[in-house]
């Protein structure tokens, strides 16, 4: 069948996001060393009313966005965080937040929890004791987290951890997995590792993992997730990497062809389906490209900066880039199987968004001394 | 499902019109999203408890070239398995007096 009124010129672009990560807040009760948020000068931390949230949530629910990720700063310092969430919920919506954990109590959780529209609530717990986790995140967070977890996990909310691994905790990740999947009795959990990012770059000597740190995790994230079968992920950070260079160690042993996304900047699909706004109203593409302004909320059409922005179409451009036109890819033998990882932290280590991340480059980490281990 | 009943597209569900050919319906109460075709677009849009499904047939053999003989099976289907999965209810038969 053919629509008569059909007369639509094809457009590969969706229409709207169909998810949007809002940073409801720059302020936060912690200051973790490795924040990829803070020290960020490209931000103005400066936080918008009740109202103007509110205002765009209505628009995004004429633009029919799906879900919406609260993030910050600590969502849970607003003290209007209800009210925010009901505006999403009105507007046809799901929301997740990300958080520290330690601002929850029973009377927010109850609130959430009888929405019935939360998808999830994100904690960061990086050491398996006080000792570890306190290191980078401040004196009681750990205490704040874990029963900020007790306490959705009391009301039925679902709850996620992520754990951030560094040069101080890579040595207690088993641990870890115990306290979260034992005795915390959660699902399940991601990992990922601290990025040259925000505060981070300014303790990275001190925190990044070195090649040696980075193999240590693999091997341990390996054993812990063949132990607790489906129940770690990980998008990037050690697991995810040991997962993808064995894929590309076993293709280029073998001679395979080309991986579907290899041998361009593929990276990152997230400019397809999402996009981002900081928590002084200002649109980017994504919290990891957060100098990179769309437009403003209520002031410019979310339609509009999604479809037409130039800066936006551009990063959706990116994966025409090929890796061998880089000198930094040159003579490299893993270039079809590589998909230079994140523009976020290729521009902050780079100052290229366009540029492959050395971050997570498979033969950055052979030079370095790093081993790959046996999956 | 009988040609004269009045299917009501459930008020929270939201039709996310994304590319040229295709939609998704979402139900943000359970998460649960459907894929749906162009005519699937047409049949929602006129799911509003007002006209019943042999008109909302004849909408459609309006709207497109080429309609198959099987239309009024397949938009029957479509529309149940919507109720189904709670997408999709039926506007109540007002009470004989």
């Amino acid at each position: 069948m053919t629509q008569k009124s059909a007369n639509r010129a094809k457009n590969p672009v969706m229409r709207t996001p169909r998810s949007v990560d809002v940073e409801i807040t720059s302020q936060c009760n912690l200051r973790c060393r490795y924040c990829y948020y803070f020290d960020n000068p490209s931000v103005t931390y400066q936080d918008l009313s009740t109202d103007e949230w509110l205002k765009f949530f209505e628009e995004l629910g004429r633009c029919t966005v799906m879900d919406v990720t609260l993030q910050g700063g600590e969502p849970f310092i607003r003290k209007d965080l209800p009210e925010l969430i009901e505006g999403i919920v009105t507007n046809r919506m799901r929301f997740s937040i990300l958080s520290n954990g330690s601002l929850i109590d029973d009377k927010i959780a109850s609130f959430i929890a009888q929405t019935n529209r939360c998808d999830s609530i994100q904690i960061s717990v990086d050491g398996s004791c006080p000792e570890i986790h306190d290191i980078c995140r401040g004196k009681g967070s750990f205490d704040g987290a874990t029963r900020g977890i007790r306490i959705l996990r009391h009301h039925d909310i679902p709850t996620t951890v992520r754990v951030t691994i560094h040069h101080y905790n890579v040595l207690d990740l088993e641990n870890i997995t115990q306290l979260l999947l034992d005795e915390l009795e959660l699902p399940g959990f991601s990992v990922n590792s601290a990025g040259y990012l925000g505060s981070c770059t300014k303790n990275s000597k001190e925190l990044l993992l070195t090649a040696l740190d980075r193999e240590t995790a693999m091997v341990k994230l390996i054993q812990l997730s063949e132990r607790y079968e489906g129940r770690f992920s990980a998008s990037a950070g050690p697991l995810a990497e040991a997962r993808r260079w064995r894929r590309m160690e076993d293709a280029f042993s073998e001679g395979a062809p080309q991986f579907p996304d290899g041998g361009y900047l593929t990276g990152c699909g997230c400019s397809s389906n999402k996009i981002a706004v900081r928590a002084d109203g200002a649109i980017i593409p994504c919290c990891m490209l957060a100098h990179l302004e769309l437009g403003r909320i209520n002031h410019d059409s979310l339609e509009e900066v999604w479809q037409q922005n130039p800066i936006l179409n551009g990063l959706r451009q990116r994966h025409t880039i090929s890796l061998d036109t880089f000198d930094f890819c040159a003579g490299c033998p893993y270039i079809s199987y590589c998909t230079g990882n994140c523009p976020g932290l290729a521009y902050t280590l780079t100052g290229q968004i366009d540029h492959p991340s050395p971050d997570a480059c498979f033969r950055r980490f052979l030079e370095d001394g790093g081993r790959l281990p046996g999956i | 499902m009988k040609l004269s009943d009045k299917p009501v597209a459930n008020p929270v569900v939201v039709l996310r019109e994304e590319f040229d050919d295709w939609a998704v319906l979402f139900n943000p109460d359970t998460a649960g999203a459907v894929g749906i075709n162009p005519v699937g677009v047409v049949v929602w849009k006129q799911m509003n408890g007002e006209r019943n499904l042999e008109e909302i047939v004849t909408h459609v053999k309006e709207e497109f070239n080429d309609v198959p003989e099987t239309v009024d099976k397949e938009v029957t289907d479509f529309i149940g398995n919507l109720a189904e999965s709670g997408f999709v209810g039926y506007a109540l038969k007002e009470f004989d007096k």
